[in-house]
């Protein structure tokens, strides 16, 4: 049996997969993740999970976001000006353009293969 | 007369050693320093044999903290003059006072000699550092701690695998079949050595061996007889001629002795590389 492992560094962090073990039963799990996925790193809680117990959605069950232009929600009316007197609007910036990237790359990528 | 007071906890220093005192404490150093090395020597054997490799991956884990522990207490008898070559790799074989349990090879190389023997030496490991939290030795009090916090998850570990394998038909005859081999071995764990008296007296340790042992057979008895298992009666149990603690050990610790010095013999080292600790 397969029992994923999610890893919190930090006490209000979120929980982070980190990979899975093999173990016959919960107790076991949690004995063998400890060696496994936190003998080394900074951890503050451990879950595991049994694989079977996770839902998955992949892309054919459905469309995700992310792929389809998205260029005409950009705020063009305020092009030139500086927007680092507000840090939100900085930051919203910043994702959407590495949106616009990491979409492009993915677009391309498959466009290779 | 009522007999002398021991020295209250983590009192003495090295300085305050009288000749009696450091002949004791040595004493009750190297019987910790090679149970915990030997036992270590021999569940290494496991590394890449072990049932699944996040087995593999806990057992190593365990020998490595008990070389861990082992170095805890080398080093103390190195700041009492040993050196590392005296104390593990040209000390005589028939000079090693660790109990015969933790030499034995594993029966049939089989999985539940592990499981009960790491069991057997977990629970007394316990015991006997919860026996060393107050001891008057100053510098040994400071190591206790951080050898008991990884006893925790040794224990766990055992026990949760006698829990399992007992619960299963083969496992838990293999399992059975383990428990009397090695259980008689395991009571050599208790046996006192000469300087017992002196090691009391000294308030080196808290709780007698006799107490210990009988806390210890309260504890695994029980437990393993819990799991559907059949632990010989202790006081009729056939003692292995050899004893362990006082030098006299079964052949196979001869082998392993003479494989895992071999290296340090055929190197011939100026200064012997030295085992590490954890913050090596």
């Amino acid at each position: 049996m397969i029992w994923e492992v999610f890893r919190q560094e930090k006490p209000g962090d979120y929980h982070r997969h980190v990979g899975n073990v093999h173990a016959p039963d919960r107790e076991m799990a949690k004995l063998f993740a400890q060696i496994q996925h936190a003998r080394r790193m900074q951890t503050n809680s451990l879950w595991v999970v049994p694989q079977s117990e996770i839902g998955e959605v992949d892309p054919e069950d459905a469309a995700f976001g992310g792929r389809t232009d998205k260029s005409y929600r950009w705020a063009m009316t305020y092009n030139d000006i500086d927007a680092s007197f507000a840090k939100e609007v900085e930051d919203s910036e910043a994702e959407q353009r590495e949106a616009a990237r990491t979409r492009r790359e993915q677009l391309e990528s498959e466009g290779d293969a | 007369m009522t007999a002398p007071e021991e020295p209250p906890a983590a009192s003495l220093d090295r300085d305050d050693l009288t000749p009696e005192r450091q002949v004791a404490l040595e004493e009750l150093l190297f019987r910790l320093a090679d149970d915990e090395f030997v036992h270590a020597e021999r569940l290494t054997e496991w590394q890449i044999f072990a049932p699944t490799i996040e087995s593999d991956l806990a057992l190593a884990n365990v020998a490595q903290d008990e070389f861990g522990h082992a170095r805890l207490w080398y080093d103390l008898l190195q700041e009492l003059g040993y050196t590392e070559e005296e104390c593990i790799w040209r000390r005589p074989a028939d000079d090693w006072t660790h109990a015969t349990l933790v030499e034995r090879p594993f029966a049939d190389d089989g999985w539940g000699d592990a499981v009960a023997r790491t069991y057997l030496y977990d629970v007394a490991e316990r015991l006997r550092l919860e026996a060393l939290v107050d001891t008057s030795y100053a510098p040994l009090a400071d190591r206790v701690g951080k050898a008991l916090a990884e006893e925790e998850y040794h224990r766990e570990h055992a026990v949760s695998w006698v829990e399992r394998l007992a619960s299963d038909g083969d496992a838990r005859e293999r399992l059975q079949a383990a428990v009397e081999d090695l259980f008689p071995h395991a009571l050599s764990l208790w046996y006192p050595g000469e300087h017992e008296a002196e090691i009391r007296a000294a308030g080196l340790r808290r709780e007698s061996l006799a107490s210990m042992r009988e806390e210890w057979i309260d504890t695994v008895i029980p437990t393993l007889e819990g799991y559907g298992l059949v632990v010989p009666e202790p006081d009729e149990v056939d003692r292995p001629e050899v004893r362990g603690r006082d030098g006299s050990h079964t052949d196979k610790w001869f082998d392993l002795y003479e494989a895992f010095t071999a290296t340090h013999r055929e190197v011939d080292f100026d200064r012997p590389a030295r085992l590490r600790g954890e913050e090596a």
